[in-house]
């Protein structure tokens, strides 16, 4: 079956490996299209590149090199003929397909601003390899910056540049940073967070002209008439799906191609779409993570299918969808927000923002703590964590994602997920009179204060004698210390061993406990 | 009065001990269900144990003297009890029903479960027993269920798998050790002293989704304990290879000279960037950051003191295990470690002779000196020692947990001969192992102290143990070392060794079996000759000269000195073709059994420090067992709260396997998404009865370590009590 595959970036490269390497019985010929030249790279790092805290080399996801499987990059899709089932190359060839896969990824989107078309020298937006290498190059020469958007792309770009020593403003065109992922609240502590990096910022007014000398950008000019000088203006206003192709084949194409559960487009079931060009019905995220997931999904329904019986020259018809013999889940969570910003940790999941619904049964609970750069917000539903908004939470956040993704029970009083569990107390810290008589001093052989001291008033005044007569510190000899303060303390209180302290009352009496550790030897 | 210097009977330390006869004393105990032990141990120093013994060595000669210790052979009789009988009648029987099963079943109806207790001398043995008498190709272990992801992973990467390439000691210079998946300060406690270096610098990294005691000892700066949700130790090692990379902090000529594959396993770490990761595996960027980096600052090629990675069963007992271990050698490899003198990567052996059990041919596919069975010329070379044609040998059989499952099936094994393996509470999904076993024509079992394997045998055969036979065992670092007879055989005990030359007879083989250890020694050096764990420069006279004699150690010819072991390997290149180590890309599936919302909680398993394996040996020894009495269920106060369970509650855990209870005991030890149990008893809390099976594809390690499981109070116990 031949298999063309438009798109050899993050996701179309790992669909490609996933159905190769569910493909058993070699039933798929696969040709894939990339319009860059490059091997498929982690898009994903692009920000981290800029931001100085990536190797480059690390950012290639290589070209597997795969049977059946012909990858021609550089060569872009210019056109579908789906009468024929064959995609056109723009070098002129004709790639026939029995199935395809439609893997366009998404563009920067370039606001409505005077002055850009075309773009001046020094303005940017991070799309591909070739513009985050433009940044960096920009960034050597220049000292201020403008980040134009101010969603996760453009705090993780701003605070990348702010780290490499430029003056940063970013100019949104919302009155509050990342709306899609946080409510006002949660955006003014991030927005106080970038204050303490040092990063400005223009809230609620758009950007309406740039300003051009010789072709090379010089500063903006905002809605209210302020003029912020810049030598290098990076656009991260957001992103639109790359479903040209698809719209010029007569595909339904709204915000994205439009797909179905099974990522088959709704006009032809011969033809899916993952990734950043699709709209599948629980809308696309944009997110990595969900275009892995469709990735994943589509090569092991593929994998699994009947083939399609429709002829060439057969009209697309209802009954001939690709039959799906098993449900393929999703996996749980895949909408995490994490930004890797420099200084900036914010971390939202399902249930957060504006725009979350109010619904019946949601539990929503707070820790706001402004003035030390903490917000947290959890959302809980039947037991489990259903959506989280985490900022300067360190840790928790990760416990958070750990709950969400899979759905493991929430405490009680959820409150408790807030801030982390205390974690288990070291035993031997304590000093020796506040140490019950029960805790175990020496685990290796399970010997107890009490033992010890009933060593001692037998007349043991040494760690070795008491090692000879309890075995504690004969293992792993790290009690050796808290012995010798233990001996150290009862010598001083009572240097005569005539009114040796009684054992201090343990708390709980565990009677089986007490003396376990007393001496052993036969 | 004299002293015989030995090994503890139990883990893979082997800590070096005394023993003396026990003193007579007015003050000895005189009850009958805890008689005194024989003899007396006393810690004795070594370069791994330094005197140092856990509660379980100190006591391990009660052992010797449990009360119920198996003293003549047992045969099932009609009325459903195992009798005694004479040795005589019980191997009449067992090779009457192997002769009718063979000629009714043809070879593959017999069937070989060793045990990584055993010495080298009998693992060795029973190798060739399978191969040459039985000739049948099923034979496993259950190291399997110990060091074969380990195994797996070095075998790959190095082209030799010995757990530790490095004696121990070395640890004690490190600047930086990254332990995975390993509770050595409760398995091993002894081993914690060669950590006190590298925890004084800062630098010991811990990852267990339990605050166990190794976890706790990174505590006060002196490390760092990273807990990731059960079942993704494989992201974090993917997230620190991404991170060393990403910030340049990769030994790249390290990587060019000695490896290949770096560029493929770079590429395969460019998805894992530490945000995705903690993202999945619950562990923070920042932290997963700062891993990284002191790994790095203490390696050498960045002016560091040494780093080491070490991986125990915590990362290897899963359906990745051998991907992890790989993940794990990469990060290594990464960092210029291995064959750095002062560095490396070691995986840390559980049990006893857990190495040596695995290198004589108690493996499925293997033959002795670790050489494989499917190797023309190692078959020519072992059969040429054991006298018999090469085409005469079997080829490989199936890894353990297949092996179990086949077992009393119409086309599989009818009779399984057992070795020091209690598979009913030590295997996993151990009901169905259960089943099994009642399917079979014929069960039996050699054991020293009655099991929950040995009541379900037809025939049962009462062997020799520890301080009353001679052998040798090989140590978690590849340090071959001698274990010495101080007491006779209690009642009609035998050892292996002449069980099977025994048996040999009576079925009619004319293959040659020692029984004098010494001998059987000498066969398998020779026998190991040019095999990756070549022994054949070894001999018991030597052993005994010579405490640091660690393989492989090739004979010399005549006339010259002999060879001196090699303590450190790699120091000149791996044995590969190439000489390269090779780098494999491990991809992060996760837990067979994830949690769902019928089981949406994490059931992890392991050990506690009193208790050694499925409890046989350390049950029997009334301080131990009082120490820890019974099975239970270490959970979190947060969970427990939602549960309305109280420390000491008995709860009622459900996985897809089936159902146990046990007693609840709250921690803040533990992940609230997580609960834990120790392995060691029988019964209704036998936690391996609902363990899963599932196997890792390369190494065939079943996923002791994590499933998914429902947890609740249980409603039965509350009116119980009369």
């Amino acid at each position: 079956m031949r298999l063309v595959v438009i798109g050899n970036g993050m996701v179309g490269s790992r669909f490609v490996e996933d159905l190769i390497g569910r493909d058993g019985d070699e039933r798929f010929e696969v040709t894939v299209l990339g319009a860059e030249v490059y091997e498929p790279y982690n898009r994903v790092l692009l920000s981290e590149l800029v931001a100085g805290k990536a190797d480059v080399a690390m950012l290639a996801l290589g070209q597997a090199v795969l049977p059946r499987t012909t990858v021609r990059r550089g060569i872009a899709a210019a056109g579908i003929d789906r009468e024929s089932r064959v995609v056109l190359g723009s070098d002129g060839s004709r790639n026939e397909y029995d199935l395809l896969v439609l893997a366009t990824g998404s563009s920067a989107r370039i606001p409505p601003v005077a002055g850009l078309s075309p773009l001046p020298r020094g303005v940017l937006p991070l799309r591909t390899l070739d513009d985050a290498r433009g940044i960096i190059a920009a960034t050597l020469n220049t000292h201020r910056a403008v980040v134009v958007g101010a969603g996760v792309l453009g705090l993780e770009v701003a605070t990348g540049l702010a780290r490499r020593g430029l003056c940063v403003t970013v100019v949104h065109g919302s009155p509050h940073l990342m709306e899609r992922q946080l409510d006002p609240i949660a955006a003014k502590v991030a927005s106080d967070a970038l204050d303490r990096l040092g990063i400005a910022q223009r809230l609620g007014v758009f950007t309406e002209e740039a300003y051009v000398e010789d072709g090379r950008i010089t500063g903006v000019r905002l809605a209210d008439g302020e003029v912020l000088p810049a030598d290098l203006v990076v656009l991260t206003a957001g992103t639109i799906p790359e479903s040209g192709l698809a719209r010029e084949a007569g595909l339904e194409v709204r915000r994205g191609i439009v797909v179905g559960e099974d990522l088959a487009t709704t006009q032809d079931p011969c033809i899916f779409a993952i990734g950043d060009c699709a709209q599948p019905p629980e809308g696309g995220s944009g997110l990595i993570a969900q275009g892995w997931d469709q990735a994943r999904r589509l090569a092991i329904q593929l994998s699994r299918s009947a083939v399609p019986s429709r002829g060439p020259d057969v009209p697309a018809g209802a009954e001939d969808e690709v039959e799906v013999l098993d449900e393929v889940p999703s996996a749980g969570g895949t909408d995490v927000v994490r930004l890797k910003a420099h200084g900036l940790d914010v971390i939202t999941m399902g249930v957060c923002g504006p725009s979350r619904p109010a619904a019946e049964g949601q539990r929503v609970i707070q820790l706001s703590d402004p003035h030390g750069g903490r917000h947290l917000e959890i959302v809980v539903e039947d037991g489990r964590l259903v959506g989280a908004t985490c900022i300067g939470a360190g840790s928790v956040g990760a416990d958070l994602t750990a709950a969400y993704t899979r759905r493991t029970p929430v405490p009680v009083d959820p409150a408790q997920l807030l801030l982390r569990p205390v974690q288990g107390v070291a035993t031997q810290a304590s000093s020796p009179t506040l140490m019950p008589d029960r805790t175990t001093v020496c685990s290796c052989n399970g010997v107890t204060k009490g033992a010890i001291v009933a060593c001692w008033r037998a007349g043991a005044g040494t760690v070795a004698e008491i090692a000879r007569g309890t075995k504690a510190t004969t293992g792993c000899g790290g009690c050796k210390d808290v012995v010798g303060g233990l001996i150290e303390w009862l010598n001083s209180t009572d240097p005569d061993r005539r009114n040796a302290p009684a054992p201090s009352s343990s708390r709980s009496g565990d009677p089986q406990q007490v003396p376990s550790g007393a001496p052993v030897i036969a | 009065m004299t002293t015989t210097a030995t090994h503890c009977p139990y883990c893979a330390l082997q800590c070096a001990m005394s023993l003396r006869p026990a003193p007579v004393t007015a003050a000895t105990p005189m009850d009958p269900a805890r008689p005194a032990a024989p003899v007396a141990v006393d810690g004795r120093d070594f370069p791994t144990n330094r005197g140092g013994l856990c509660q379980k060595g100190w006591t391990s000669a009660q052992v010797l003297s449990a009360p119920d210790r198996i003293t003549t052979p047992l045969i099932r009789g009609a009325g459903g009890e195992l009798c005694p009988a004479t040795w005589d009648e019980a191997l009449n029987l067992i090779a009457e029903r192997v002769l009718v099963n063979q000629a009714e079943h043809g070879e593959g109806s017999i069937a070989v479960f060793g045990g990584g207790g055993l010495t080298n001398e009998k693992a060795y043995a029973l190798g060739k027993f399978a191969r040459t008498v039985l000739r049948t190709p099923f034979i496993d272990y259950n190291g399997r269920f110990c060091m074969s992801s380990a195994a797996a992973g070095a075998n790959r990467a190095f082209g030799v798998d010995r757990g530790l390439p490095f004696p121990l000691e070395d640890l004690g210079g490190a600047q930086a050790i990254l332990l995975l998946g390993s509770n050595l300060a409760e398995t091993m406690p002894p081993a914690v002293q060669h950590l006190v270096g590298v925890r004084d610098a800062g630098g010991l990294i811990v990852v267990d989704p339990r605050r166990s005691a190794t976890a706790a000892l990174t505590g006060d700066g002196k490390g760092l304990h990273l807990a990731p949700v059960p079942g993704t130790d494989l992201v974090v090692l993917l997230a620190i290879l991404h991170i060393l990379w990403a910030e340049g902090l990769a030994d790249e000529e390290y990587l060019a000279d000695r490896t290949n594959g770096a560029d493929a396993v770079r590429r395969s770490a460019s998805s894992w960037w530490p945000e995705r990761a903690e993202a999945v595996c619950g562990v923070s960027a920042n932290a997963l950051r700062r891993a990284a980096r002191l790994l790095a600052h203490a390696s050498p090629s960045r002016g560091g003191g040494g780093a080491y990675v070490l991986t125990g069963r915590g990362v290897e007992q899963s359906t990745q295990g051998t991907a992890t271990v790989a993940a794990a050698i990469n990060v290594a490899l990464a960092l210029g470690l291995p064959g750095r003198r002062g560095s490396g990567y070691g995986a840390i052996t559980g049990q006893g002779n857990g190495q040596g059990g695995r290198e004589h041919g108690q493996k499925s596919d293997q033959l002795p000196g670790y050489r494989m069975i499917t190797d023309p010329a190692a078959r020519e070379h072992v059969a040429g020692v054991w006298g018999v044609d090469p085409d005469s040998l079997p080829g490989p059989g199936v890894p353990a947990v297949e092996l179990l499952r086949r077992l009393g099936t119409p086309a599989g094994p009818k009779v399984l001969f057992v070795h020091g393996s209690n598979l009913v509470v030590s295997a996993p999904n151990a009901d169905r192992v259960r089943d099994r076993l009642a399917a079979l024509d014929l069960l039996v079992a050699c054991d020293f102290v009655p099991s929950e394997t040995t009541d379900l045998a037809h025939v049962v055969l009462p062997v020799t143990q520890w301080a009353e036979e001679e052998g040798t065992m090989t140590s978690l670092e590849g340090r071959i070392i001698r274990r010495r007879r101080v007491l006779p055989a209690p009642g009609e005990a035998r050892s292996e060794l002449e069980i099977l030359a025994d048996l040999a007879r009576r079925l009619g083989s004319t293959v040659r079996f020692d029984t004098d250890p010494a001998a059987v020694f000498a066969e398998l050096a020779r026998a190991s000759a040019g095999g990756p764990a070549d022994y054949s420069g070894l001999s018991y006279a030597r052993l005994d000269a010579e405490p640091a004699l660690f393989w492989p150690c090739p004979a010399t010819p005549d006339g010259e000195a002999p060879h001196p072991g090699t303590p450190r390997l790699f120091a000149d290149g791996f044995p590969t073709p190439d000489g390269r180590a090779r780098m494999h890309v491990a991809q992060h599936l996760g837990p067979s059994d994830d949690v769902r919302a019928d089981a949406p909680l994490y059931l992890v398993t392991g050990r506690v420090l009193q208790h050694y394996q499925s409890g046989a040996q350390t049950r029997r020894v009334p301080e131990l067992s009082d120490a820890v009495p019974e099975p239970f269920v270490e959970l979190h106060p947060l969970l427990a709260d939602r549960l309305k369970a109280r420390d000491g509650d008995r709860l009622r855990l459900e996985t897809s396997r089936g159902v146990i209870r046990a007693k609840a005991r709250l921690t803040a030890a533990v992940r609230p998404d997580t609960v834990f149990m120790a392995f060691h008893w029988a019964g209704e809390g036998s936690v391996n009865r609902i363990t899963t099976d599932a196997t890792d594809p390369v190494s065939g390690m079943p996923e002791f370590k994590v499933c998914a499981v429902d947890v609740r109070l249980d409603e039965s116990s509350t009116a119980g009590v009369a």
